[in-house]
């Protein structure tokens, strides 16, 4: 079967929610990750023959907005575009779904990518204001327009925020990473050594340059946004030790300093058949060799998913773990890598080692804009693949829902 | 009655020709049509048979008594733009000129008393004659499209609407906005058109034949009412206010053209005649100003100017090879020339690469791009979802990443041999055999910067005049050894962005640069001998030229100016004014970098008494004719690049002094100013080399007598 290729790729600076991209919104950050990737990767519009976006927090003027890149950016109107959602994991869906089509034959090029601006999140209207505005719009008269309106009360003025807490369960995030710190006896102290990690490994892979290649610099109004503005070089076990547990004030051991913040920012790879990209001369940095996607009941450990999507995708690839070079686990919490780490270890999959997992920090200090955090973690992990030239790679997301994604990576050449 | 398309008309017309205007009698709907389609021309310029046809085709309609008629354009995307101006061209006499126009004025009142609703829909250009024949119906309707542009142009070629447009646009849209129009000869986009009240309704091009047809058969006659508002309909109708409005725009007129310009003024005499002594008269003042202007010195040079610039989109790839196709530009360097040429390319929808030396320049240039894009959204060039892909298509970075498609690139970084070649160098790495690389320089000879690359005969010149997005001209330079592939691309590239190429030989200056230098250099030796700096500026002005020599040195920035002046200079051998250099070393560099030959506090700019105390030579009063002296010293010069083989043709000669240089519009360009006053010439510069040196002896070509434009 052809394999698709990751030719190259780049990200907009992830930067924290309210911060330097507040200006912007999601289609600005798509535009200006896919632009650059294009560019890194000298592929010309043209070629294009499909683009794919994941996004989670959807304003209503983008349905799709992976069409309203193309249309942007001035790219061939002829090229189809979709978006997908898989909450955190998206961008890995636009990737597999770009990888497929490539594999398949119906697509030679493909860009692939997510983007996330939680600065803006689309605010909505409750319920019951919502219908009463809808109705009023269809009604004829103007009496009955009033009418419609009769039944909205005083409380339902006010905008409703989007939820992060889980529809099924009613639980948010943090409180279900809170019950897997519980069920896998992760302490607040490993949690902690963990984020404190996290911001080591990325503030060096700031310094030597390895993460400054995957970002582009992102232009707003005549200034300049070069770097992840997350990252904390001054962090210290004692400092993290001082923070409050924010979702169990109790007996909680999540607090924000071992969690990933809320960010804005968006990642694209592109991808090319073997064909395509021999034609181009262009050398890829990776394959994509296998992927799964698995799920878990979100009332159990809401984000562990990837702990049963990795043995899958392993088996689709014919590898075990052991021939994994490198690992990229997307870091929604320490408490959630922690206990991936522990039910592989219990589950007979084998043992991660640490030295290879997460080489330059993860989402708690680089931050996680929720649809791009997927190629980010695909970007960063074929881009180090590379320069160590390592055979194989694995990328893991979790997601909210009880969904997980893996992806092994295989050197191309 | 003249607009601003012109098509020779080369073949001969058989005898049983085809008609360019067909009456099509009504259909069921009880609305008939009049087809405007000239055979043998692709954009329906007016020409005699035409207008025969036109008559022709309103007497049909007449007697047919349709219910309502639709004026339509049978080409795609055109409708009518304007005269054909192969009609003006050679010796007609004045009588005949103001006789077509009469008739035309004939026609078109026959095509206006029609007693059913008549109704134009306006698919393309409705530009000069073009709308005047769209105001004569009852409404207009125009397509929601990027070509469609309504405007009465005539005054640009120094002519005055006179087919009944300065009679009916006030009327129909109120005296303020009508002498806008008439006297900037300003084209309107359909929106914009719609606002304006010029057209009535604008709608998608693919319902604009249905939409015309429905109000051809729904609406009744009517009778314009002099503009939107209450106020505009008052400065149209009503005396003191109308007189009010018409004494301010002469005086407008009269700043901003030194009276060099008739036209404007002969356009705001016939509008104010037609209000207030009637249509009769008004139509009468417009067929004898047309007269007088289009056999008048002023007219034929302008129009033969437009005439030069239109012809020059083919002209301008003669004897060039086939430029290859263009989709990625990249452009190196983000500073405001960079900036202006990055969105030049973005609006004529090329995808533009950028590149300047860090994020934070990059972030700058961009920003740049932006604002340029969104002033002229505002302004209407275009509308603003269009902007937002013309930015869109510019994107950028520190590095040559994105540069390997690109397909040309032109590099505008600082004005210095050694960084250009180190540019040079970067690119050729990087691009693709086939790509070509264009140097944005003022001065700088092209051979010099292409002189360590590995393939030379890819690199041209393309110097661009600030700022880019106003300055029409774009000067092409061609070395030696240049592929004439390469050339040609560069000059497709530069008519897409909807500039005016001309094709100079490679040298210190090339063309514009070295005739400007020149001028200004004896502007410095006329500082020299005594005279006051704002009397050689003041003269200047008052001539025609649009900003005196002493001040644009201030606006370029001294520096700049010296560098190119040193380069000219050092070139042909004579020894550069020390004046600029002085200034300079005393921190006067420009207008914004501490003033220059004039210090500057806020708007208020007074003459810079340090020069007088630089150059210890003492002023004396106003003499001998400035203007003259500097306008003949470009006018020897320009020839001078003629006869050494700079130039290609007088042509672009004239092209790229006026679109570049300023040179005075209504002279028509240098060589056009020499053939007209040859003699007159001679003898003054043969006076000023006896007088002043043999710098001034008349080029070869000038000597020669043999005029450098046929008439």
């Amino acid at each position: 079967m052809p394999r698709a290729l990751i030719l190259g790729g780049a990200r907009t600076p992830f930067v924290r929610a309210g911060t330097d991209f507040a200006e912007l919104d999601v289609l600005d950050l798509a535009r200006a990750a896919t632009a650059e990737a294009l560019a890194r990767t000298e592929i010309d519009p043209g070629q294009v023959d499909e683009v794919v976006f994941g996004n989670v927090a959807r304003p209503v003027a983008y349905h799709n907005l992976a069409r309203e890149v193309v249309l942007s950016l001035s790219m061939p109107a002829r090229i189809p575009a979709f978006t997908v959602g898989l909450a955190c994991a998206s961008a890995c869906v636009a990737i597999t779904s770009a990888a497929d089509h490539i594999a398949g034959g119906t697509a030679d090029v493909v860009v692939a990518g997510g983007s996330e601006s939680l600065t803006n999140v689309p605010l909505t209207l409750t319920p019951r204001l919502a219908r009463a505005l809808i109705v009023a719009s269809q009604a004829k008269s103007l009496p009955a327009k009033a009418r419609s309106l009769a039944d909205v009360r005083a409380s339902d003025i006010a905008p409703v925020a989007p939820g992060i807490r889980e529809t099924s369960t009613g639980l948010t995030m943090g409180e279900s990473a809170e019950r897997m710190a519980a069920i896998n006896a992760v302490s607040r102290e490993e949690q902690d050594a963990w984020a404190l990690r996290s911001h080591r490994l990325a503030a060096a892979g700031w310094d030597d340059g390895r993460l400054a290649r995957e970002v582009a610099p992102t232009y707003i109004d005549g200034h300049a946004v070069t770097a992840d503005n997350h990252i904390r070089r001054d962090s210290t076990p004692e400092k993290l030790a001082s923070l409050r547990p924010v979702f169990d004030r109790e007996h909680g051991t999540i607090t924000a300093g071992n969690a990933s913040p809320l960010t804005d920012g968006a990642a694209a790879v592109v991808l090319a058949s073997e064909e395509r990209a021999r034609v181009l001369r262009l050398e890829p940095l990776a394959s994509i060799r296998s992927y799964a996607y698995a799920a878990v009941d979100p009332a159990d450990q809401l984000l562990i998913a990837p702990a049963y999507a990795v043995p899958i995708a392993l088996k689709r690839a014919g590898l075990t773990l052991d021939d994994i070079d490198l690992f990229e686990m997307h870091e929604a919490f320490a408490a959630q890598v922690l206990s991936t780490l522990v039910v592989l270890e219990r589950n007979g999959i084998g043992r991660i080692p640490v030295e290879k997992l997460n080489v330059m920090g993860g989402s708690i200090a680089l931050g996680h804009p929720f649809g791009a955090t997927g190629a980010r973690v695909v970007l960063t992990l074929a881009n180090e693949m590379r320069r160590r030239g390592a055979r194989y790679g694995l990328a893991t997301v979790c997601a909210a829902g009880g969904n997980g994604a893996a992806i092994v990576l295989e050197r191309a050449a | 009655m003249i607009a601003s398309q012109e098509v020779a008309s080369a073949t001969p017309v058989p005898m049983d020709r085809k008609a360019s205007v067909t009456f099509i009698p009504a259909d069921a709907s009880g609305v008939a049509r009049i087809v405007i389609d000239r055979p043998d021309d692709p954009v329906n310029a007016i020409d005699v048979r035409l207008m025969e046809d036109f008559a022709a085709a309103i007497a049909a309609a007449r007697d047919a008594r349709p219910r309502g008629l639709v004026i339509s354009s049978g080409k795609d995307g055109q409708f009518v733009a304007g005269a054909d101006l192969s009609l003006l061209r050679g010796a007609l006499a004045q009588a005949d000129i103001e006789r077509a126009s009469r008739e035309m004025q004939r026609v078109l009142d026959e095509l206006a008393a029609l007693p059913f609703v008549t109704v134009a829909a306006i698919n393309g250009p409705a530009l000069g004659g073009g709308l005047e024949i769209a105001l004569a119906c009852d409404k207009r309707l125009a397509a929601d499209a990027p070509n469609v542009r309504v405007g009465l142009t005539e005054t640009r070629l120094g002519l005055i609407p006179a087919a009944g447009g300065t009679q009916r646009l006030p009327r129909l849209i109120g005296l303020p906005r009508a002498l806008d129009m008439i006297l900037t000869a300003r084209q309107l986009a359909p929106k914009r058109a719609l606002r304006t009240g010029v057209v009535d309704e604008v709608v998608h091009p693919a319902v604009l034949l249905r939409a015309a047809t429905d109000h051809a058969m729904r609406d009744r006659k009517r009778k314009p009412r002099g503009g939107k508002t209450i106020v505009e309909r008052a400065a149209t109708f009503l005396p003191p206010a109308r007189a009010f409005a018409l004494r301010r725009a002469r005086s407008q007129v009269l700043a901003e053209t030194h009276g060099r310009y008739p036209a404007p003024l002969a356009a705001l005499d016939a509008v104010a005649l037609g209000l207030t002594k009637g249509i009769a008269a008004g139509l009468e003042a417009e067929a004898r100003a047309f007269g007088d202007l289009a056999v008048s010195e002023t007219g034929r040079n302008l129009t033969a100017l437009v005439m030069l610039t239109l012809r020059q989109r083919k002209a301008s790839l003669e004897g060039l090879a086939k430029p290859r196709a263009i989709a990625n530009v990249g452009v190196v360097g983000l500073g405001f020339m960079g900036s202006g040429i990055a969105q030049a390319a973005a609006v004529s929808g090329y995808h533009v690469r950028a590149r300047d030396r860090d994020a934070a320049a990059v972030a700058k240039g961009l920003s740049t791009v932006r604002g340029l894009t969104t002033d002229a959204a505002k302004k209407g060039v275009f509308d603003r979802r269009e902007s937002a892909r013309v930015i869109g298509r510019v994107t950028g970075g520190p590095d040559l990443s994105g540069f390997r498609n690109a397909d040309l690139v032109i590099e505008a970084v600082f004005e210095e041999l050694g960084t250009k070649r180190r540019v040079i160098a970067e690119l050729e790495s990087v691009l693709r055999a086939d790509a070509v690389i264009a140097s944005n320089t003022s001065a700088l000879p092209i051979a010099e910067i292409a002189r360590e690359a590995r393939s030379p005969e890819r690199i041209v010149g393309m110097h661009f005049f600030s700022p880019v997005h106003k300055m029409p001209l774009i000067e092409i330079v061609r070395p030696a050894g240049a592929d004439a592939g390469a050339v040609a691309t560069a000059v497709a590239a530069a008519t897409a962005m909807g500039k005016t190429p001309i094709v100079v030989s490679d040298g210190p200056g090339f063309y514009t640069t070295r005739v400007l230098s020149t001028m200004i250099g004896e502007a410095f030796t006329l500082l020299a001998e005594g005279d006051r700096i704002d009397a050689i500026d003041h003269a200047m002005t008052e001539f025609g030229w649009p900003v005196g020599p002493l001040q644009l040195v201030d606006e370029v920035g001294l520096e700049v100016a010296g560098h190119a002046g040193d380069t000219v200079a050092k070139a042909r051998g004579i020894t550069a004014p020390t004046i600029v250099n002085a200034l300079v070393a005393e921190g006067f560099k420009g207008k914004h970098k501490g003033g220059g030959f004039y210090l500057y506090n806020g708007k208020r700019r007074t003459p810079n008494p340090r020069v007088r105390e630089l150059l210890g030579a003492p002023t004396h009063p106003p003499a001998g004719d400035i203007a003259e002296r500097l306008t003949l010293t470009f006018v020897n010069e320009a020839a001078r690049c003629l006869d050494e083989g700079i130039l290609r043709s007088p042509a672009e000669g004239d092209l790229g002094a006026v679109l570049g240089l300023g040179f005075p519009p209504f002279l028509g360009g240098p060589f056009r100013y020499a053939d007209g006053q040859r003699q007159r010439i001679i003898t003054a510069l043969e006076r000023l080399a006896a007088s002043r040196g043999e710098r001034h002896a008349p080029a070869d070509s000038l000597r020669s007598r043999k005029p450098y434009f046929s008439l």
